[in-house]
């Protein structure tokens, strides 16, 4: 099955407003104004967020309260943000975080620093 | 932080007590005990639970001063030596340092501090504008010049701290925790200390215990003026790679450096709230921020680090910057080590210095300016 | 700088009920809370720009939430929401970092509601997407009304896996089990009379068991988690039976296919804040843990400081909401805003309140109290710190070295020096060596918390105005004092 296919949203009771996307590692994923990023990945299944640095293990959200800092991801090039306290925007990139995540524009270039 | 605390007993004798848990006297113990010697290493507390545990773990030579130069690069060589030949894994990396200015005032002190170490034999660098900046585009716009120094760097405090004790111990060295030496007196054949109600008798005595150097060498009837700095360091959230080189500061003190995990540490001896007489040690949050603010003037993209925590550690430090190193005046077979700026950096080479010492009375460094006989007794 | 008569952390329950009454009584009250909307995790909101359509189950709350949000709109509060309060920098004042708005605050008295989040209990895989805690749950369905799975499997200890059993029922999601740790049904009678003192709760928990029954969901006591698999993603979990010496029967562990595992046991309050401070603490395992010592009127060991609601002590909203009134009314009184008499009037149905609650709150502590060890379930390649990645084997092979203490460990695994600051495994370690050591928790000596209380970005830190450094002339000389 294809984990786009279907949408965890509870419709009942609820106008949630216009529908719009942001990427997410590249796909397409429907959002609603004021959700959060962790909120819209879940209701489409998308449920790993990142990958850990020492051992590379799949992590997603797991307090939902931005305690914990489990699931955060790279949001428009920037790494660590939480997902469950973001706001989902139209347009936004949000990608996997693997490690550490991408450096800012003025880091060095080799990463060599050790 | 507090490393090892295996429960043991001190023992009624040895041939050597090194007091301190710390670089400076774990260094000296492993040395005696890789030489063959009998080893004891007290600790007030637990090892590495003091200066060593709580600095930023800088091992920078251009900011030294010029009589330190040949005791900070032994160091940095003993540094690099306890992974690749002791197989003692100690977190070090060396990136080489950048000691930055900003307004002509500093880079006038820079260029005037940079020709006192020439002079010594000192290899650096001068960089400055798109030089400089093409070296590190991650430096703020307000560096407008830098020394280079290629041998400096960090070791890492918290991996050094369990691999050195670990280390220790292997070499023979046996390390005794919660063993505070309340006093010490001259014995027949060597020293007696009191360690609370229970005593040890050695025939050798290395004192590296900083701080407390002074009182335990007062039991002696030695006097080791000493004054203690309350420095505070603040660690960044683990963070993909914003800069690549350790980094001093030539007016305001401050050291930056971005580890393998990516966490940014921030320190350089801005002063927290703290009384060593009092073992009170916090931040000052006011001289924090300032602190934290200089580092991210220096590299921007730290504004966008988080800070996760900042705490404040002892350094302890003599009236003329000098390490008190060698033996204690009008005592045979009594040493110390303490008081060195940069202590952490120092620490291998005064173990070296104190191990040479009592292996072979004599060392092959020029310590005669850190005499601890220059001070009044 | 800025200044208020009561500067409040945590616009929850607790939060904006003292705000409201504080705020009444004619005090300047500054309310500072890490989310962008008010309500804390129980009164949680969906997005402003949802509109909803007719009211439903979920809108239960919505008369008490709506008087409680206009606490944020009186005109004596100050609220500021994504505000992070990182420092007690000296007695009276609060650090914060809010963007633009970053600063601080000197408060005649500081009230702490910093809430709660739950108890993180490791066992093998529950790092896996998926597994998410209780409260995670339940922020899904209030703040965006999105189920995290279709099958799911309920696992822990206390009540409120009924809730989020009953929420994840009428959202459509199929529970596979309900697996409660402690022998919970077969305590109900012996309890009821403690736990009659709040029908009301007794009611909803009624109304839950009946939601269960109908969609056919079991709900067995007496069993628990010990595994969950996947490999990407929770795939199954293991169930095992704890047999009535408390202890766990893997040999009749049974396995349950399910996309979600929702684990809860139980919620710790939030401490950091009485840590930085310096206030006294107690412990008790049945309120979750490390609180502080408060009195009567809910002051803490220091003078002006006071700490209500979940933070202070497990007890749920019902606490909450009374601890807070009764913390704004207190205030109010000790700031010369209500006499004597006025306060005493407005304080005394809320303490008789208060005791009813804390009557049925022994009840249900007594029905849920789960067997002390079956907490035991990670193994070498269980992950206990998940900032860090460190596994119980690694702390193992430190302990082998003599590095024993939860200082030690720390130091020699970064166990617990991640962004969760320790929140999620600090309670780990002491529990791992407490029982390594048979010493009870609140024996073991724990690494305490350094500023800042939650992380800060750095360039939040520098929106404030500070005079410019003193740099020293010389920075090799000494600059702190002689030893003597």
């Amino acid at each position: 099955m294809s984990k786009t296919d279907f949408d965890r949203r509870i419709a009942t009771g609820l106008d949630r407003g216009e529908a719009f996307t942001f990427t997410f590692d590249g796909m397409a994923v429907t959002a609603y104004p004021g959700e959060s990023v962790a909120a819209a990945l879940i209701a489409h299944g998308r449920r790993k967020f990142r990958e850990t640095l020492k051992r590379d293990m799949p992590r997603g959200l797991y307090c939902g309260m931005g305690v914990c800092w489990e699931c955060i991801m790279v949001i428009d090039g920037r790494a660590a943000v939480r997902a469950c306290m973001t706001v989902a925007e139209p347009g936004m990139k949000v990608e996997t975080q693997h490690g550490l995540g991408p450096s800012p524009n003025t880091a060095p270039t080799e990463g060599s620093a050790s | 932080m507090a490393m090892s605390d295996a429960p043991a007993e001190p023992p009624d004798r040895c041939e050597i007590a090194v007091v301190g848990g710390g670089i400076a006297g774990l260094s000296t113990a492993l040395f005696l005990a890789r030489a063959g010697r009998d080893v004891v290493l007290l600790d007030k507390g637990s090892p590495w639970g003091d200066s060593s545990g709580a600095n930023a773990g800088t091992l920078s030579l251009q900011v030294k001063r010029t009589e330190m130069f040949e005791m900070g690069s032994t160091s940095i060589g003993l540094w690099a030596a306890f992974g690749t030949e002791m197989g003692i894994d100690v977190g070090f990396h060396q990136p080489g340092g950048l000691r930055v200015a900003e307004s002509d005032e500093q880079i006038a002190f820079l260029r005037e501090y940079g020709a006192e170490q020439e002079a010594v034999g000192f290899e650096f660098e001068w960089l400055e504008g798109n030089q400089l900046h093409d070296l590190a585009p991650w430096l703020g716009p307000e560096v407008r010049a830098a020394t280079f120094c290629a041998a400096d760097g960090y070791a890492s405090p918290l991996i050094a701290g369990p691999s050195l004790i670990a280390g220790a111990r292997k070499a023979g060295v046996r390390v005794i925790s919660n063993a505070e030496v309340t006093g010490a007196r001259t014995a027949k054949g060597g020293y007696r200390l009191s360690i609370g109600r229970r005593s040890l008798e050695c025939e050798y005595l290395a004192i590296a215990a900083g701080g407390h150097s002074t009182k335990i060498a007062a039991s002696l009837g030695v006097r080791l003026p000493l004054w203690v700095d309350c420095n505070m360091l603040t660690v960044t959230e683990p963070a993909p790679r914003i800069m690549d080189k350790v980094v001093t500061h030539i007016g305001g003190i401050m050291s930056l450096k971005q580890h393998v995990n990516g966490t940014v540490l921030i320190g350089g001896g801005w002063q927290g709230r703290g009384k060593f007489s009092r073992q009170t040690r916090e931040i000052d949050p006011l001289a924090w921020v300032q602190n934290v603010g200089l580092g991210a003037r220096i590299a921007p993209d730290l504004k966008t680090l988080r800070v996760n925590r900042a705490w404040a550690g002892y350094e302890a430090v003599t009236i003329d910057a000098l390490p008190l190193l060698g033996r204690l005046p009008g005592l045979e077979n009594a040493y110390v080590a303490a008081g060195a700026r940069g202590g952490f950096h120092m620490g291998p080479g005064q173990g070296l210095v104190l191990s040479q010492l009592i292996l072979e009375g004599e060392t092959g460094l020029d310590i005669s300016r850190f005499d601890p006989a220059r001070f009044p007794q | 700088m800025n200044q208020a008569d009561l500067a409040i952390v945590g616009a929850g329950p607790t939060g904006l009920s003292a705000a409201l009454v504080a705020a009444r009584a004619g005090l300047k009250v500054w309310v500072f809370d890490d989310n962008a909307l008010p309500g804390g995790q129980y009164f949680r909101q969906l997005p402003k720009q949802f509109r909803k359509t007719r009211k439903t189950v979920y809108d239960k709350e919505h008369g008490r939430a709506s008087e409680l949000f206009t606490a944020i709109h009186h005109p004596n509060v100050t609220y500021l929401p994504n505000a992070t309060v990182w420092e007690n920098p000296d007695p009276g004042i609060l650090a914060f970092a809010a963007g633009e708005r970053s600063g601080r605050i000197e408060a005649k008295a500081i009230l702490i509601a910093c809430g709660a989040s739950d108890r993180p209990v490791p066992f093998p895989g529950w790092t896996l997407p998926g597994v998410v805690t209780a409260g995670g749950l339940q922020n899904l369905v209030k703040g965006a009304r999105v189920v995290p799975g279709e099958r799911a499997v309920v696992a822990g200890n206390g009540p409120l896996l009924l809730v989020v059993a009953a929420n994840l029922i009428r959202a459509g999601a199929t529970v596979a089990a309900v697996a409660e740790a402690a022998p919970a049904t077969a305590r109900l009678w012996r309890n009821l009379p403690r736990l009659l003192q709040a029908p009301e709760i007794v009611k909803l928990a009624v109304n839950y068991r009946g939601l269960m029954a109908k969609a056919g969901v079991p709900y067995r006591c007496g069993e628990t988690v010990i595994e969950a698999r996947g490999t990407d993603e929770l795939e199954e979990v293991v169930l095992a039976p704890i047999d009535t010496r408390g202890r766990l029967d893997r040999t009749k562990a049974r396995t349950v296919a399910c996309d979600t595992l929702v684990a809860g046991f139980g919620l710790n309050p939030s401490i950091e804040m009485y840590r930085l401070l310096g206030c006294d603490m107690s412990y008790n395992s049945y309120r979750g843990g490390w609180m502080p010592k408060r009195s009567d009127d809910l002051e803490t060991s220091i003078p002006g400081i006071f700490a209500a609601g979940d933070g202070a002590g497990i007890g749920g909203v019902e606490f909450a909401l009374i601890e807070g009134k009764l913390a704004g009314t207190v205030i109010a009184r000790n700031l010369g805003a209500l006499d004597e008499r006025t306060a005493a009037i407005q304080a005394a149905p809320l303490r008789s309140r208060l005791e009813r609650f804390r009557k049925f709150r022994v009840g249900l502590e007594r029905v849920y109290a789960p067997p002390s060890t079956w907490t035991e379930l990670a193994t070498d390649d269980t992950i206990v710190c998940r900032c860090e990645d460190v596994s119980l084997g690694e702390i193992r092979a430190r302990e082998a070295q003599g590095f024993t203490s939860a200082f030690a460990i720390k130091g020699s695994t970064r166990m617990s020096m991640g962004r969760c600051q320790g929140r999620n495994c600090l309670p780990t370690l002491a529990a791992h060596i407490a029982a390594r050591d048979g010493i009870a928790v609140e024996q073991v000596a724990v690494p305490r918390g350094r500023p800042p209380a939650r992380l800060v970005t750095i360039g939040d830190l520098l929106q404030e105005d500070l005079p410019a450094p003193v740099f020293p002339t010389d920075p090799h000389l000494p600059r702190g004092e002689e030893v003597i």
